[in-house]
């Protein structure tokens, strides 16, 4: 596995992408989707190499933790402070997103109420059989990485009948807002690279439509840096050739059907619905939500929380603008001064895999303004 | 939050639990969403979840590209080489 960071395998792979963006009329733009991508393309330095031969990288909407609408983080903050022994477990970096109505980090919980952090969704599980005399809330966020997990959960929570648990879910899929991005035609792109381990779980299909209906190359990338540069290099073939469509450059990891019984489980337990995505709006089909007939473990049924639409950002956040790639974080005129990793104030500087958190902890110029 | 983590399977206890290897960590996982595994094999996990069985023989085809891309690489650096030095001999 060492030559998917080897520094010679870097080097030819940049080299034979400055061949072929030498062939092109014009520099490339291609939105990396995935957060954890982003990651790869700052943390190795990737995207100053690639902006020298032609390339420029562009993030997308793949933090599940930011395009979390404000309304959803707020439900949560209001679960665990007006109601009394309540636990909400959730991943870390959803405690500290900061709303209108403070963050679960910083509020203060009911009596005998806490927030609880959790590495795998069935930890909750464990803390609702250990606490029966509590009601316990798994505040589940992802994609469709981390969907199938909470799909099985819930199944399990059925079959044990788990009556004091229940999910307040976020659950978002993929390949929608890729369309609406490609619709609203702010931005125009001349590439994708998918998110490799989304595509772990839905395999290929399901992003064919960029390509067919809308002539956009794309690729199925793995997280190392060699990864991503095969990537580029797939997608750059294919603006020459004039052919897009979707290759899998992380066949290692992706099959072409995705992960048969992850889509089951998804499919047994949840359904489809139109959803709100900070920035982009409200999506069709874009989001998932419990069956109905497990509508008791569904805690926005259960505790009759009405989520309504998605217009709760803080004045000032620009974190929407950059979830669709339309401006850049070092363009907001919060960062850095007014926005950082210690005190952030929109989601995207929070969550590890957030743009605007990226672009702070990998850009050595900010270091040396503070 | 889609961070997937390449760890090796060491133990399968009850059919759908066991533990991987990380680093030298063993992890608690669970194998749910995968069918057929034994020890040895490689996997995804994500969030305590195996996701996705490495396939060996792809991961191979991938490096040897890589390699290759490497390889052209220095052979491309080596004639840039030899034509400077033949240069500097020829001035």
């Amino acid at each position: 596995m060492k030559e998917l960071r080897d520094k010679r395998v870097i080097r030819g792979l940049l080299s034979e992408i400055e061949k072929r963006t030498r062939e092109l009329p014009s520099s490339s733009r291609i939105m990396e989707v995935c957060g954890t991508h982003t990651m790869t393309v700052h943390r190795y330095g990737l995207k100053n190499m690639l902006e020298k031969v032609g390339v420029e990288m562009v993030s997308g909407p793949g933090c599940p933790v930011c395009i979390t609408p404000n309304e959803i983080h707020e439900a949560a903050i209001e679960l665990v402070t007006e109601n009394e022994n309540f636990i909400l477990t959730t991943f870390g970096d959803m405690t500290r997103v900061p709303t209108r109505k403070s963050s679960l980090q910083k509020a203060v919980p009911a009596a005998g109420s806490m927030v609880k952090i959790v590495y795998s969704p069935r930890e909750s599980l464990e803390i609702a059989g250990s606490s029966p005399e509590k009601q316990v809330v798994f505040f589940g966020v992802g994609f469709e990485t981390t969907i199938p997990a909470i799909a099985l959960i819930l199944r399990e929570a059925v079959e044990k009948k788990l009556a004091n648990f229940s999910i307040l879910s976020a659950l978002w899929i993929i390949p929608p807002p890729l369309k609406a991005i490609v619709k609203a035609k702010e931005i125009a792109l001349d590439g994708f690279l998918y998110p490799g381990h989304v595509s772990a779980i839905i395999g290929e299909k399901p992003y064919q439509f960029i390509a067919k209906e809308y002539g956009i190359p794309g690729a199925i990338t793995g997280f190392e840096p060699s990864d991503i540069l095969l990537g580029i290099f797939s997608i750059l073939n294919q603006i020459r050739d004039g052919n897009p469509t979707v290759s899998n450059e992380y066949s290692r990891v992706v099959r072409a059907s995705g992960n048969p019984k992850a889509l089951a489980v998804m499919e047994e337990m949840l359904e489809t619905k139109d959803s709100y995505w900070r920035g982009l709006g409200l999506i069709p089909q874009s989001g998932l939500k419990i069956k109905k007939e497990y509508s008791a473990y569904d805690a926005e049924i259960k505790f009759n929380l009405r989520i309504k639409g998605g217009s709760g950002d803080l004045p000032g956040c620009r974190c929407g603008e950059v979830l669709q790639g339309l401006i850049s974080p070092p363009q907001c005129p919060l960062f850095v001064e007014k926005c950082n990793p210690d005190s952030p104030y929109g989601p995207c500087m929070v969550s590890f895999e957030g743009a605007c958190f990226v672009y702070y902890k990998y850009n050595p110029t900010i270091k040396n303004e503070l | 939050m889609c961070l997937g983590i390449p760890a090796k399977v060491v133990q399968i206890d009850k059919p759908n639990l066991g533990k991987v290897d990380y680093l030298g960590t063993r992890v608690k996982t669970n194998f749910e969403l995968l069918d057929n595994l034994k020890v040895g094999d490689w996997v995804i996990v994500h969030a305590g979840f195996a996701i996705s069985k490495l396939d060996e023989e792809e991961a191979r085809e991938t490096f040897s590209i890589l390699r290759e891309m490497a390889e052209k690489e220095a052979l491309a650096n080596k004639n840039k080489e030899r034509e400077k030095q033949s240069n500097k001999q020829k001035g």
